[in-house]
């Protein structure tokens, strides 16, 4: 044996020692992320939903599961030595002045890597805003304003769709509806409570109400969480449009529900969003849900397509006790995305993570959502697969109706008429 | 005209002087953000005593001031490219004006009555904002991120900037309220509250003192909200212009003791890190225990010390003497 | 059908909602000069509990009323003995921030004991809507609204007619006179605010037929009640239960006529321009 022999052997020891004590260290290593969540006052179950869907995505990462998403198989992040996520919630009562401050806060002192969060637009813009500052990656996947991805932030991406997207997508379902089912509408009436939330959708859908050539009747901002609003279902009934709009937070939802069937609104459809997919809109008006279409970026009969969706639903009902939701499936997508990025980058620094998110391209069949996949537009940072579909209830469940293609039971249009219920 | 004795203003000295080190100790921004919001809300508490405190007049609408203050800063910054400084100026003006213009119709009123006045008109003015186009409506203004400097009254590597700002803003309205309570105006305003008829019969000018006392709280009100907009670089009605601000305010002034000119700073300096802090301990849970906690100690300071905080300590340092 | 009449039925049905809910805080407010802060939130236990007498023991709200009315007596009572009698002699403005910090208190702590999910109660015996030619009633408001009405006209019944009725208008109008008649002014404190909890733990249970269950629901009704009792004069029933009906058939008839957005403004207004007009509200002295 010669000396150069043995110093090989003792190099290539000495190196799998130190890889060895390497990937040792690095298994201990657990990668902070922040999420900002309303999870107090008035949006608290909202909140809740999200966090549940947050926690349920980090539990799959870091354990071993036997699914079709990134990471489930296997604990942790691979090119990480198996790193660990953990992820640090801060409250932010859905105020922008606490979105900023915990965002700072969970940076500074917590060290998180990476945020996400934060629901409420209005939150997200001042919580973005500290992360671009501070130079950290805010993945969202549950604001829908378009203005956040139109400031060309470099440490902001968007997973989900904006109100934009989504306005486009309602249109094109109604001229579908025309083009392959044959039920011509012409007018709608948009209704949206008078917020940030609201006051964009509309804008998106008047203004692609007029590129798609449909009449906008009634254009009514009502304010947010009001005691009664038979005075808007009044105007909307003397507007008689053939497809009612509503933007809502889970209040008015309700609220609007009970007064559509109070005062006998029965138009040939409505189109709604947000408080109607709500976990808690179901239980609470029950069948006088049913028929109702809303936008979604998520149902539980994906499963069908993607059996993928139903593992993860059944991991989420066995967890919780409640059937999985939009909102959880929102934000059930977001630490997939980090954990690809800081996987790819093999790094948590930011410079690394950002441009790996900009280089990041997950398939479609690897994400709970319809869409062809996770790609970001390299200036807007928007996910340019990010769509809607439209759910409906029937028989107190959401079920997918559009796109067509995709759907699992068949769209029941128009709107049947309250009293010919039960 | 003065009435400070020597210990008081070696005491004040010393506070001045760690309050202006406090940042270069307590590096961390959340600790400093903390501070910010503690002044601006000491700030507000501040101006609502010289109504409240002094002249008794108790309005919950000082929200209105707060965010005509930031609208007009970021209104002129965004449309007109104006310098938030002289938007301070502006929406200070405006806020007064307005104060007066609501004000002299609301003079006859008293008690309760006033006050639910001044919340019926914060809400006509949040109601106004939440449609007026011009200002983004719902949407609200995104201040957008300019150079920092002074100029800008922008900063973005540092909180100190701003922690000094705010700290300056504070101590302005301090010395105002100072002047004010130990002037000939401040006598009048403790007898309109004592009694508005008596005062009237001793040739006080109600009316016109009242019309003073609201202007400056307003002016003052609406520079902390100049302040908000500049540092959070967002606002909208729903931030800006709900009733729980005019809330915040009068608790601050109350649990640190209304009619005292340090009052509501000891208020501010109370209540605003109880609720960050807690919030930020508990607040992730998402079980609302912070706000339990929250509710509980403001209930259980007013009703140990209902005169305010401050305002037992000094009533004990007196009888002390 | 004419969407006018039925807007005007609506803004009653609503209005008399507000009333039952103006009653108790003006009661409240005319005796002991306390702005209730908490109001909302008493409202909001008494729906939760219709709610968790119906799910638990199948008890319909209906018949959960008179529960409702002593439970919150007895927490109206316990409210004041040990919270609000400790401030009474305090500034007015320390009794306002107790309320306040038992309304934050009550709020959180319904979220964190019953989670903050939404819940409604679905079969009542009035469910449904009648249609008389084209206008439409839901039964539930219909039935809130009578209740509403005999719970006001009781209220002012017991005022008028009783000893203790009338023990509490004295005080509410002349403290001081009534302490030189004898009255015991803190046993009428405490009643006042044990009847104007009562009042409310009554609007909860009728409220629980037809409205959203959650803990922040106070929040709904809290800004738009103060007005109205201003509107209607402090301490005025009288007041409180007709600006109650006026401020719903505004804010009903606004938002139908105008702009939604502005409905709340108008009611604003009104009450601005009926203060500067008569500064001590429609019936207050």
């Amino acid at each position: 044996m010669t000396i150069r022999r043995v110093l090989l052997v003792l190099a290539v020891f000495a190196m799998a020692l130190a890889l060895g004590a390497g990937s040792a260290l690095a298994q201990q290593k657990v990668i902070k992320i922040g999420a900002l969540y309303p999870l107090t006052g008035n949006l608290a179950a909202t909140g809740l939903d999200c966090k549940r869907g947050a926690d349920l995505a980090v539990e799959i990462i870091n354990g071993n599961f036997d699914l079709n998403l990134p990471f489930a198989k296997g604990e942790g992040i691979p090119n990480l030595g198996g790193a660990k996520i953990e992820i640090i919630y801060a409250d932010t009562k859905g105020d922008p002045k606490n979105g900023l401050a915990e965002a700072e806060r969970l940076i500074t002192q917590e060290k998180v890597v990476a945020l996400i969060g934060a629901y409420q637009s209005s939150v997200t813009k001042t919580g973005s805003q500290a992360a671009e500052r501070l130079k950290v990656p805010f993945v969202c996947s549950d604001s829908s304003s378009p203005t956040l991805t139109e400031r060309d932030f470099t440490y902001f991406f968007r997973v989900s769709p904006h109100d934009g997207t989504m306005a486009r997508n309602q249109f094109e379902f109604l001229k579908d509806l025309g083009d392959k089912q044959g039920k011509q509408i012409k007018s709608v009436a948009l209704i949206y409570e008078n917020t940030e939330f609201g006051a964009n959708v509309a804008k998106m859908q008047q203004q692609y109400a007029k590129e798609f050539g449909f009449n906008v009747v009634s254009d009514i901002a009502y304010p947010a969480n009001a005691s009664d609003v038979t005075s808007e279902v009044g105007k909307l009934i003397s507007a008689k449009p053939d497809v009612v709009m509503h933007a809502a937070y889970i209040t008015d939802a309700i609220l609007f529900t009970k007064t559509f069937k109070e005062m006998n609104l029965v138009p040939q459809g409505f189109l709604t969003m947000a408080g109607y997919i709500e976990s808690d809109y179901l239980p609470t008006v029950k069948a006088d849900g049913n028929f109702m279409t809303v936008r979604s970026t998520f149902a539980l009969d994906l499963a069908k397509k993607k059996p993928m969706v139903g593992q993860v639903a059944d991991l989420y009902m066995k967890k919780y006790g409640i059937p999985m939701g939009e909102n959880t499936a929102r934000s059930f997508t977001a630490p997939f995305v980090l954990a690809d990025a800081f996987n790819r980058a093999k790094s948590t620094d930011s410079q690394a993570v950002v441009k790996a998110l900009l280089e990041t391209n997950i398939p479609g069949d690897q994400i709970i959502n319809p869409w062809k996949g996770v790609q970001f537009d390299p200036k807007s940072h928007q996910n340019i697969h990010a769509s809607a579909m439209l759910v409906q209830i029937q028989d107190e469940a959401y079920h997918t109706v559009w796109p067509f293609e995709a759907a699992s039971r068949e769209l029941k249009w128009p709107f049947p008429a309250w009293k010919d219920r039960k | 005209m003065f009435d400070i004795s020597g210990k008081q203003i070696t005491v004040g000295g010393i506070v001045l002087a760690l309050l202006i080190l406090f940042p270069l100790v307590v590096t961390s921004p959340f600790g400093q953000h903390v501070a910010i919001i503690t002044f601006m809300f000491a700030m507000c508490g501040v101006a609502w005593n010289l109504m409240g405190g002094y002249a008794g007049m108790f309005s919950f609408g000082q929200v209105a001031f707060f965010g005509i203050g930031a609208y007009a800063s970021s209104f002129l910054l965004v449309t007109f490219n104006v310098s938030p400084w002289i938007g301070l100026m502006v929406g200070g003006v405006i806020s007064a004006m307005l104060a007066a213009s609501i004000g002299y119709p609301c003079s006859n009123l008293r008690g309760h009555y006033f006050a639910i006045a001044t919340i019926a008109f914060a809400e006509i003015i949040r109601i106004v904002f939440n449609n007026w186009k011009l200002v983004g409506a719902a949407e609200g203004i995104t201040v957008p991120m300019l150079k920092e400097s002074v100029g800008n009254f922008m900063f973005h590597s540092s909180k100190l900037p701003y922690y000094y700002i705010i700290l300056a803003f504070l101590l302005i309205a301090v010395a105002v309220c100072y002047w004010v309570s130990s002037s000939k105006m401040g006598y009048y305003f403790r007898a309109i509250k004592e009694s508005h008829d008596i005062a009237h019969v001793l040739g006080v000018d109600v009316v016109r003192y009242r019309l003073y006392s609201i202007m400056i709280s307003a002016f003052l009100t609406s520079m902390a909200g100049t302040f908000y907009a500049q540092y959070i670089l967002y606002i909208d009605p729903e931030s800006v212009m709900i009733m729980p601000i005019s809330v915040q305010i009068v608790l601050v002034a109350m649990l640190g003791g209304a009619n005292t000119v340090l009052g509501p700073v000891i208020g501010a300096a109370i209540l605003i890190p109880l609720s960050e802090y807690s919030r930020a301990w508990l607040g992730y849970k998402g079980t609302g225990v912070d706000m339990i906690v929250y509710g509980t100690l403001i209930t259980i300071i007013s009703m140990y010390q209902p005169n305010g905080v401050w305002g037992s300590i000094t009533y004990l340092l007196r009888r002390g003497k | 059908m004419d969407q006018l009449a039925q807007q005007l039925v609506n803004g009653v049905l609503i209005g008399l909602v507000y009333s039952l809910l103006a009653i108790g805080l003006t009661l409240i407010w005319g005796v002991m000069n306390v702005l209730n802060f908490a109001h909302g939130e008493f409202l909001m236990i008494g729906m939760f509990l219709s709610y968790w007498l119906y799910v638990m023991a199948g008890v319909d709200p209906l018949f959960s009323i008179p529960i409702n009315a002593v439970a919150l007596f007895l927490l109206g009572m316990l409210v004041y003995r040990f919270i609000i009698s400790k401030v009474m002699k305090g500034p007015a403005l320390a009794q306002l921030v107790v309320t306040f910090g038992i309304s934050i208190f009550l709020a959180n702590f319904a979220a964190l004991v019953w989670t903050p999910n939404f819940r409604s109660i679905e079969h009542t015996l009035l469910s449904g809507t009648w249609d008389i030619s084209g206008l439409k009633l839901s039964i539930p408001k219909f039935v809130t609204s009578i209740g509403s009405v005999a719970t006001s006209l009781g209220l002012f019944c017991f005022l008028k007619k009783t000893r203790i009725g009338k023990a509490i208008l004295a005080v509410e109008m002349d403290r001081e006179a009534a302490v030189i008649m004898g009255i015991n002014t803190e046993r009428i404190n405490s009643l006042s605010f044990a009847i104007g909890s009562a009042l409310v733990g009554v609007a909860g249970a009728l409220l629980a037929t037809h409205y959203y269950i959650y803990p922040f629901v106070g929040g709904s009704f809290g800004t738009i009640c103060f007005c109205i009792v201003a509107l209607g004069g402090f301490g005025s029933i009288e007041g409180a239960f007709v600006a109650g009906i006026l401020v719903g058939v505004v804010q009903t008839l606004g938002g139908y006529i105008f702009d939604p957005a502005y409905k709340l403004a108008i009611v604003f207004i009104m009450y601005l321009i009926t203060v500067w007009i008569r500064p001590q509200g429609l019936r207050g002295w």
